[in-house]
C-alpha cells in the first residue's frame, strides 16, 4: 500500500517546522494579486504584441521572474515500495539543506519551495513524476533516487527537457556509466567503488570460493558484475549467483542452497526491505557464523533498529554519524534539533547524501547567479569539495567525465563496543577516492554534448 | 544437490501461505466480500503484538509484574490479545461495510481498500516507518541440525502452528453449531435469517474472526518477514491468489493451493531463483486458464 500522498503532489516551503512538508497551492500568487492583475491587464491590452514578446512560455518566465517566483525543487523520493524507508530519510536530508538556504533568504533572492511525489520504487512512476514536475509544476531541479531503475527513468525524462537531476542515493555503476546523462549527477558511491574497497582483502581473509546474492534489477546486476570481475581478477572463484527478485520475503530456499553449496564468502547486493528480511532469516539459521558475509552497501535505514546479531558481516557506506571528523557532531545535533522525535534518531548515509547533494546544488546556483541548466552544470562538473566541508576523511570531487561524486568509501562491521546508543558500526577501513574509482565508467559513459542538451530555466 | 530439503521447505512455505490466507478465505466464503484490508490487519496484528510483548516503560506495579513474565508467556498472551483487538477493529470495518451489502461489489472493494490505506498510514503515524522486531521465546529461537543442513526452530514452530490452526478452523466449521451457522450463512443467508438467526451478528462475528486470523498470521510471520507498516502488501497478494487458485469458498481448495504455491516458490527459488516470485503467478495463470473456478471451485464451505 502507499502513503496518502501517493501519486499526488505535495508542495511545501522548506522551513523546518514540518519535516513532511506543508501543503499549499501550486500557484505562487492568486488572481487577486495586484501585480498579477496589472500584468494580466497589460497582456490583455497588448494582445497584438504577443508575437513581439515571443512564445507564451517566455512571457510566463518573464512575468514570474518579476515577482521573484519561488524556486521549485522537485523531490523524487520513494515513499512506498522496497525503498520507502530510505526515501523518507533522503527527503529529510534535502529538506534540511533547503531550510538552511531559506533561513538565509533563499537562493538568488528566491524562496525555495519543494514539491514531493512518491516514485513508488517503480521506474514507470519515476518517469511519470519527472514529466509532471517538469511540464506542469515547473520544477527548476529534480533531486532524489534510491532505486537505480527509477533514477535511470527520471534522468531520461530530465535529459529530454534539460532539467538538472541529482541521483542522491542509487548506486548502480551504470548510473555514471552507460546510463549517464549531461543533466544527471550521481552522489553516492557505486557498486564498483564498494567492491574495489573490499574484495581484495576479503579474498585474503575469508577465502576464494564466493557466491553472489543478487537483487534482480539493475543495481544488483551491475554491482554483482563488478564484484565478479574483481573476485576473478584477484584469483577467486564465483561458484554460483542466485538472483533474488525484488520484494522477496522468504529466503529459505536460497539459504538451504547456500548450505548445500558451502561457499566461503557470500557477497550480497541486496537492498531495502529485502536485505532486512534476509538478515533476519540468516540469523535464525546461524549462517552468519558458518560463512563470511559481505553486503556491498548497507543503507542506514535498512539496518537501524535491527538487533546486534543481525548486523553481521562486512558492509560498505560513505558516511557514519560517529566519524571522528570536524562538523559531524554539529550535523547530528542539527538533525536531532530540527527533526525531534524521529524513529531514526541519528542521521545515516542516505540522509547525508540527500543533504550534501542538495546543499551543493544550491551553492552552484548561487555561484552561477542563475538557474539556467548549462551554467549550473558547468559549475558542478569537476567541482572539488573539501573533506572538512563534506565531513568525510578525504577530499571529494565530481568527475567531469561521468558526473559521479568521487569520495571516501568506508568498510564497516557491527560495533560490539558501542560508546553510545546507535553506535552500531565499527569502521574498518577508509579508502581514498582515487583507489576505488570505477575505471570502466568513463569508457561506458557518453555524456550528451551541451548543444544536444535543451536549455532549461525556470 | 539434494531435492528433498527443497520439497520439505516448499511444504513448510505452503503451510505458512495457508495460514496467511485462512482469514481471507473465511470472509470471502461467508460474506462474499473481498477484504483488501486483510494485509493491513495482518500488519496491525504484528504491531499490537509488539506492544503487548514490550509494553513500554510505565512504572505501575501491574506493568512491572507483567514485564517480569518470560518472553514465552508474553508471546502466548500476544497471540490471544492482539487478534482480539484487531478483531475489534475488524468489527468496526464490518459495520462500515453494511451499507455496501447488496450493492455493486466495487463499493466493498473500495471501502476495504480505503481502510487498508488508513490502517497503514495509522501504523506509520503511531509506530514510524522503521523496522521493528518481535522478541522471541528461547524455546523457538535458533536453529537445529537435520542431516547436514541447518533449519530454523522458529520456522518449524510456525509450520506446526499453521497446521494446527488449519485443523482447528476446520473442526470449528465442521463440528460446532457455530460452524454450521456460518456455513449455512455462506450457502443461503436468507434462509438463515428466516430461521431466526441474527444475520448481522453472524457477519460481524465472521468478519472479526477473519481479521483475527489475519492478525494471528501476522504475529506468526513477523520473525520471518520482519515488521514494517507496508508488510501487509506482501500478505494480501498471495492470500488473494491462493483463494482464487483453490476455488472461492473451498476450505481444502485454499489449503491445497497454498501448498502448491509454497512448493512452486520453494523449488523455483532453489533451481531458477529469478523465477521464484513469478512462479506463483505462472501457476495461477496455468490453472485458471483451464479451470476458471480454481481447483475446487464448485465446492463451498458447506462441502468441507
Amino acid at each position: 500500500m502507499t502513503q496518502a500522498a501517493k501519486g499526488d503532489g505535495e508542495r511545501a516551503v522548506a522551513n523546518g517546522d514540518d519535516p513532511r512538508g506543508r501543503a499549499c497551492s501550486d500557484k505562487p500568487s492568486s488572481p487577486r494579486d495586484p501585480a498579477r492583475r496589472t500584468l494580466l491587464g497589460a497582456v490583455a491590452v497588448g494582445l497584438g504584441g504577443a508575437t513581439f514578446f515571443g512564445p507564451w512560455k517566455t512571457n510566463h518566465v518573464w512575468a514570474q521572474a518579476a515577482q521573484k517566483k519561488p524556486l521549485v525543487i522537485g523531490l523524487t523520493m520513494d515513499a512506498s515500495g522496497q525503498y520507502a524507508a530510505s526515501g523518507g530519510e533522503e527527503r529529510l536530508g534535502a529538506m534540511m539543506a533547503i531550510k538552511e538556504f531559506n533561513d538565509k533568504g533563499g537562493v538568488l533572492g528566491r524562496r525555495i519551495e519543494t514539491l514531493h511525489m512518491d516514485t513508488e520504487t517503480t521506474p514507470a512512476t519515476g518517469s511519470r513524476v519527472a514529466e509532471r514536475m517538469i511540464t506542469r509544476n515547473e520544477a527548476a531541479f529534480l533531486i532524489g533516487g534510491l532505486h537505480s531503475g527509477v533514477a535511470n527513468a527520471i534522468s531520461q525524462v530530465a535529459q529530454k527537457y534539460g532539467c538538472v537531476y541529482f541521483n542522491t542515493n542509487s548506486s548502480s555503476p551504470t548510473e555514471s556509466g552507460k546510463d549517464c546523462h549531461r543533466v544527471k549527477f550521481v552522489w553516492d558511491g557505486n557498486g564498483t567503488n564498494f567492491a574495489e574497497a573490499i574484495v581484495k582483502n576479503a579474498i585474503k581473509s575469508s577465502g576464494k570460493n564466493w557466491i553472489l546474492l543478487t537483487n534482480d534489477y539493475v543495481w544488483g546486476h551491475n554491482t554483482s558484475k563488478a564484484t565478479r570481475t574483481l573476485v576473478e581478477a584477484n584469483g577467486g572463484k564465483i561458484v554460483d549467483e542466485l538472483m533474488i527478485p525484488q520484494n522477496t520475503r522468504d529466503f529459505s530456499s536460497y539459504l538451504i542452497k547456500l548450505q548445500q553449496i558451502k561457499p566461503e564468502v557470500v557477497a550480497a547486493a541486496v537492498g531495502g526491505d529485502d536485505i532486512k528480511a534476509l538478515r533476519q532469516q540468516v540469523v535464525q539459521l546461524g549462517l552468519q557464523k558458518r560463512m563470511a558475509w559481505i553486503n556491498n552497501q548497507q543503507d542506514w535505514p535498512d539496518v537501524y533498529g535491527l538487533g546486534p546479531e543481525q548486523i553481521f558481516g562486512v558492509f560498505g557506506t560513505n558516511w557514519y554519524w560517529m566519524l571522528d571528523l570536524p562538523g559531524v557532531k554539529e550535523f547530528v545535533a542539527t538533525y536531532q534539533k530540527v527533526y525531534p522525535g524521529m524513529a531514526i534518531q541519528v542521521p545515516g548515509n542516505v540522509y547525508y547524501n540527500g543533504y550534501v547533494a542538495t546543499r551543493e546544488l544550491l551553492r552552484c546556483v548561487e555561484e552561477a547567479g542563475t538557474t539556467a541548466n548549462i551554467a549550473v552544470i558547468k559549475k558542478l562538473e569537476g567541482r572539488k569539495m573539501s573533506a572538512r566541508d563534506r565531513m568525510q576523511t578525504y577530499d571529494a570531487w565530481i568527475d567531469a567525465a561521468t558526473h559521479q561524486c568521487q569520495q571516501t568509501i568506508y568498510m564497516a562491521t557491527y560495533n560490539d563496543q558501542p560508546k553510545v546508543k546507535d553506535d552500531i558500526f565499527k569502521i574498518l577501513t577508509q579508502s581514498e577516492p582515487k583507489d576505488v574509482m570505477d575505471a570502466d565508467a568513463p569508457k561506458a559513459c557518453k555524456l550528451e554534448t551541451y548543444e544536444a542538451t535543451p536549455t532549461y530555466e525556470t | 544437490m539434494s531435492l528433498v530439503p527443497h520439497l520439505v521447505n516448499g511444504v513448510a512455505l505452503g503451510l505458512l501461505f495457508a495460514l496467511i490466507a485462512l482469514g481471507f478465505m473465511l470472509i470471502v466464503s461467508v460474506m462474499e466480500t473481498i477484504n483488501l484490508a486483510h494485509g493491513s490487519f495482518f500488519a496491525l496484528g504484528m504491531y499490537i503484538a509488539l506492544v503487548v510483548m514490550s509494553p513500554g516503560d510505565g512504572a505501575s506495579a501491574l506493568l512491572s509484574e507483567y514485564r517480569s513474565l518470560t518472553v514465552g508467556w508474553r508471546y502466548a498472551i500476544a497471540l490471544i490479545v492482539a487478534p482480539a483487538i484487531v478483531g475489534g477493529f475488524g468489527m468496526l470495518l464490518e459495520v462500515a461495510l453494511r451499507r455496501t451489502y447488496g450493492r455493486d461489489a466495487l463499493y466493498g472493494l473500495l471501502l476495504t481498500f480505503g481502510a487498508a490505506l488508513v490502517i497503514e498510514e495509522g501504523i506509520r503515524a503511531v509506530f514510524g516507518s522503521t523496522e521493528k522486531q518481535l522478541p522471541l521465546p528461547d524455546a523457538v529461537s535458533g536453529a537445529f541440525m537435520l542431516g547436514d543442513l541447518v533449519y530454523s526452530k522458529y520456522r518449524l514452530f510456525a509450520c506446526v502452528f499453521a497446521a494446527v490452526a488449519i485443523a482447528l478452523l476446520w473442526l470449528f466449521l465442521q463440528k460446532t453449531p457455530y460452524g454450521s451457522i456460518i456455513k449455512a450463512g455462506a450457502h443461503d443467508s436468507e434462509m438463515v435469517r428466516a430461521l431466526g438467526i441474527n444475520l448481522a451478528r453472524l457477519r460481524l462475528f465472521v468478519f472479526a474472526l477473519g481479521v483475527g486470523l489475519a492478525a494471528i498470521a501476522g504475529i506468526v510471520m513477523s520473525p520471518i518477514w520482519g515488521i514494517r507498516p507496508h508488510v501487509g502488501v506482501d500478505a494480501v497478494v498471495p492470500a488473494f491468489l491462493i483463494i482464487v487458485l483453490g476455488g472461492v469458498g473451498s476450505f481444502w481448495g485454499a489449503v491445497l493451493a497454498a501448498l502448491l504455491v509454497g512448493l512452486f516458490v520453494g523449488l523455483s527459488g532453489a533451481y531458477a531463483s529469478e523465477w521464484s516470485l513469478l512462479s506463483m503467478y505462472l501457476l495461477f495463470i496455468a490453472v485458471v486458464t483451464f479451470r476458471s473456478r480454481g481447483l475446487f471451485g464448485k465446492k463451498s464451505v458447506l462441502d468441507v
